[in-house]
C-alpha cells in the first residue's frame, strides 16, 4: 500500500524515494490526480494549417483528434464513436471533411457534430429517439491555445491557461514567438523508451550539471562548444510560474551579438527585436543570458542549442518541443518536434533542421546518452533496495535547507533565477508533483 | 523513388555485385567498424530516413513517407509531417562514428549486440550511367545489456550504388523506409 504522505513529504525535503521511478501505483496517482487535471500539450496550430486538417494525438491513454474545421476554427475531441466506442479516426493525421466510424457509419463533422446516422429514422424513430446534437464526439472539457501551441485539460475547472502559465509564458515567447508569424512545427519524431517519464521532464527543468559529463562525447567532437563544466557553472537556472530552465551566459556584448553569437541572421534578429518586450530582450542585451532546456509542468519541455552544422564551423540554432508522454510507469512515448520561426530564410531553416537531427530527436547525439540513463535508472527502481532508497536531490542547499548562495540578482527575466549548479528547479517541479498527488481524486 | 518496372536477373552479375555490397556492409554496421563502413560512402551521400505516418488509404497511405515539395524533409513546406529521424551528409555522419569512438558515448557502452538481416534485394539499372539501384528489406536485431528485452527495427533500404574512381562500388544514397510510426528503440545510435 502506497504511502503518499510519506513519499511527498520526503520529495518536498529533496530527498526522492527511487522507487517513483518506476512505481505503478504511483503512476496511477499520476493518471488520477494530476493529467486528469493539468493542462497538456497537444498539437501546434501550424500542424493543421487547413480546413479539414487533422493530428490524432493522445493525453495518456486518451486519444483526442485535434481538428481544423470549416471555419479555421481548432477543436480537440474525444476519439470514441458516441454509439458503441469505436475510435472514428485511425490515421495520424490528414485532411478530411468527415469522421465517419467504421462499424455502424455514425459520421461526424470536423467541429464534433454528429451530422449523420443510417436509419435514423428507422433506428431510433428519428429526433423522437436520438437527438443528434446531443450525441457530437465529447470536446476535451478545456482547450485553449498561446502562440499557437494547444493544450487541453481534462478538467472542465481548469483555471485559464494563460493564468496557470503565468509568468513563464516571458520564457514561452523567447522559443515560440520569435516574429509576429510564430514558429512552425515539423514532426514529431516518436519513439518509445523504457524510462519512467519524470526523468526526462525534470532534467529538462534545470539539471545543468549533468551536461559536461552526460554530454563529454558531443563536446569532444567538436560539435558544441558550450557544454563545458566553466560555462555550464556561468549559466542561471530560472524558475517562473509552472515553467523553468536552463540558460547560459552569452559572451560580452549586446542583444544583437548575443543572437548573432548562436547564429540566428541579421534578419531574424531584426525580428526578434520588434516582436519581444524590452525585458525579454534585456535577458539577452543587458543579463547576456541565452535560453536552453526547460520543462513546462508537467511533461512539455524545451531545448535550444546551437551546434556546428558543416566543416566550415557554422554554427545554427535549433528551437525543439518535446512530449514526455506517460504509456506506463515504465515507459514513455517521446514525441519530439523541430520548431522554426515561420519567417526563417530557407537557409537558416535547412541548417537550424540540420542541427535539430543532430542533436536532439531519436538519433540527436545527445538525446543518445540520455536516454541511456534515463533507461537505466527506471529498471534499478523497480526493485526492493529502490524502495528504501531516498536519492538526493538537495543540490544548493545547505543541511538547514538554505540555499547556499543568494539568488542571481541581475537577470532581466521574471521569477527566481539562481547562477551556477543546484537543484532548485527540479525540487520545484517535483514540488508541484506533489501538489497534484495529494490533491482528492 | 522507383526503379524501372523489371529487375535485373539474379544471374545478373550487377545484381550479385550489389548483393554482395550490401552483405558486406551489413557485416561493417554489425561489428561496428564504422570508419570502415564510412569509406563505403561517396562524398555527396546522402542518408535519409523518414518519419513513418499513419495514414488513410485514400491519403495515400501505400505511398510511404513524403518528403516536401521541395523534395527534402523538415523544410516544412509538405503538407504533412516531412520530418526525417535522420537525414545526414557525410558531414554528420562522420560526427555521428567520431562520437561512438570517443570513450564518453555512454549509450553504446557496453556497446550493443547488432544484427542486420538483409534480404529481398532487387537491383535495378541507372540512374547514372554507373549507378545502381538497389532495393532491400533489413531486420535489425540490436540486444543492451543482459535484462532487457531486445529491440527489432523492420526497414525497406532503396539505394544508389555509384561506381567509385577505383572501380568499386559505393553508397551515393539510402532511403531506410522504417516500419513503425514509433520506433521501439531507445535512440538511433545506430545505423540500418
Amino acid at each position: 500500500m502506497l504511502d503518499l504522505r510519506s513519499i511527498t513529504a520526503h520529495v518536498r525535503d529533496g530527498l526522492v524515494p527511487a522507487h517513483i521511478y518506476s512505481d505503478p501505483e504511483v503512476f496511477a496517482l499520476e493518471r488520477d490526480r494530476l493529467f486528469a487535471r493539468s493542462w497538456t500539450f497537444l498539437a501546434h496550430e501550424t500542424e493543421i494549417p487547413a480546413p479539414g486538417d487533422f493530428v490524432v494525438r493522445r493525453v495518456l491513454a486518451d486519444s483526442f483528434i485535434v481538428s481544423r474545421d470549416d471555419t479555421g476554427v481548432v477543436h480537440v475531441l474525444f476519439n470514441m464513436c458516441r454509439h458503441k466506442g469505436m475510435q472514428v479516426c485511425r490515421a495520424e493525421a490528414g485532411n478530411a471533411s468527415l469522421f465517419r466510424c467504421p462499424y455502424h457509419a455514425w459520421t461526424y463533422a470536423a467541429d464534433g457534430r454528429l451530422v449523420g446516422l443510417p436509419f435514423h429514422a428507422d433506428a431510433y424513430g428519428g429526433e423522437a429517439g436520438l437527438v443528434r446534437q446531443d450525441h457530437g464526439l465529447l470536446p476535451a472539457p478545456a482547450l485553449a491555445t498561446y502562440n499557437g501551441l494547444i493544450f487541453a485539460s481534462l478538467d472542465p475547472e481548469a483555471p485559464p491557461l494563460e493564468d496557470y502559465l503565468g509568468d513563464f509564458a516571458f520564457y514561452l515567447d523567447l522559443y515560440t514567438r520569435q516574429s509576429e508569424a510564430g514558429i512552425q512545427l515539423t514532426g514529431p519524431q516518436r519513439w518509445r523508451v523504457r524510462s519512467n517519464w519524470k526523468i526526462g521532464a525534470e532534467n529538462f527543468a534545470g539539471d545543468s550539471y549533468h551536461t559536461p559529463h552526460t554530454h563529454t562525447s558531443v563536446v569532444e567532437i567538436g560539435l558544441f562548444g558550450e557544454p563545458q563544466p566553466h560555462k555550464r557553472k556561468e549559466g542561471v537556472l530560472y524558475a517562473a510560474g509552472p515553467g523553468s530552465g536552463t540558460t547560459y551566459k552569452l559572451p560580452p556584448g549586446d542583444f544583437a551579438s548575443g543572437l548573432g553569437y548562436v547564429g540566428y541572421p541579421s534578419d531574424m534578429v531584426t525580428r526578434m527585436e520588434r516582436t519581444w518586450t524590452r525585458r525579454q530582450r534585456d535577458l539577452v542585451g543587458q543579463s547576456g543570458f541565452m535560453v536552453s532546456a526547460a520543462t513546462l509542468f508537467p511533461n512539455l519541455s524545451f531545448v535550444h542549442n546551437w551546434p556546428q552544422v558543416d566543416d566550415s564551423g557554422r554554427v545554427a540554432p535549433f528551437i525543439s518541443l518535446r512530449l514526455w508522454q506517460p504509456v506506463s510507469a515504465t515507459e514513455t512515448e517521446i514525441l519530439s518536434w523541430f520548431a522554426v520561426d515561420q519567417g526563417a530564410p530557407a537557409d537558416f531553416r535547412a541548417a537550424s533542421y540540420k542541427a535539430y537531427l543532430m542533436c536532439f530527436g531519436s538519433s540527436g547525439m545527445f538525446e543518445q546518452d540520455d536516454v541511456e540513463n534515463w533507461v537505466s535508472i527506471t529498471s534499478t527502481a523497480e526493485g526492493t533496495m529502490a524502495r528504501r532508497l531516498l536519492l538526493n536531490s538537495r543540490m544548493g542547499l545547505d543541511h538547514d535547507g538554505r540555499p547556499l548562495a543568494e539568488p542571481y540578482g541581475d537577470f532581466a527575466g521574471p521569477g527566481v533565477a539562481y547562477q551556477g549548479f543546484g537543484e532548485f528547479n527540479q525540487r520545484r517541479w517535483l514540488a508541484m508533483w506533489c501538489d497534484a498527488l495529494e490533491q482528492a481524486p | 523513388m522507383n526503379g524501372p518496372a523489371a529487375p535485373l536477373p539474379y544471374t545478373h552479375e550487377a545484381h550479385q555485385l550489389a548483393h554482395q555490397f550490401l552483405v558486406e556492409e551489413a557485416h561493417l554496421l554489425d561489428t561496428q567498424q564504422l570508419e570502415e563502413w564510412l569509406g563505403l560512402l561517396c562524398p555527396d551521400v546522402r542518408y535519409v530516413m523518414p518519419v513513418a505516418v499513419t495514414r488513410s488509404r485514400r491519403a495515400g497511405a501505400d505511398q510511404g513517407p513524403r518528403p516536401g515539395r521541395d523534395g527534402r524533409y523538415g523544410s516544412g513546406d509538405d503538407g504533412g509531417n516531412g520530418m526525417a529521424h535522420l537525414d545526414e551528409d557525410l558531414f554528420s555522419l562522420r560526427r555521428r562514428v567520431e562520437r561512438l569512438a570517443t570513450e564518453h558515448a555512454w549509450t553504446e557502452d557496453p556497446p550493443s549486440r547488432l544484427r542486420h538481416f538483409v534480404t529481398n534485394v532487387r537491383t535495378f539499372a541507372g540512374p547514372g550511367p554507373d549507378e545502381l539501384s538497389v532495393q532491400s528489406n533489413v531486420l535489425l536485431f540490436r540486444s543492451r545489456g543482459d535484462t532487457r528485452p531486445p529491440d527489432l527495427l523492420s526497414a525497406g533500404r532503396h539505394d544508389v550504388l555509384r561506381r567509385g574512381p577505383d572501380g568499386g562500388w559505393r553508397l551515393a544514397r539510402r532511403e531506410v523506409h522504417v516500419d513503425e510510426a514509433v520506433l521501439r528503440t531507445q535512440n538511433l545510435a545506430i545505423l540500418l
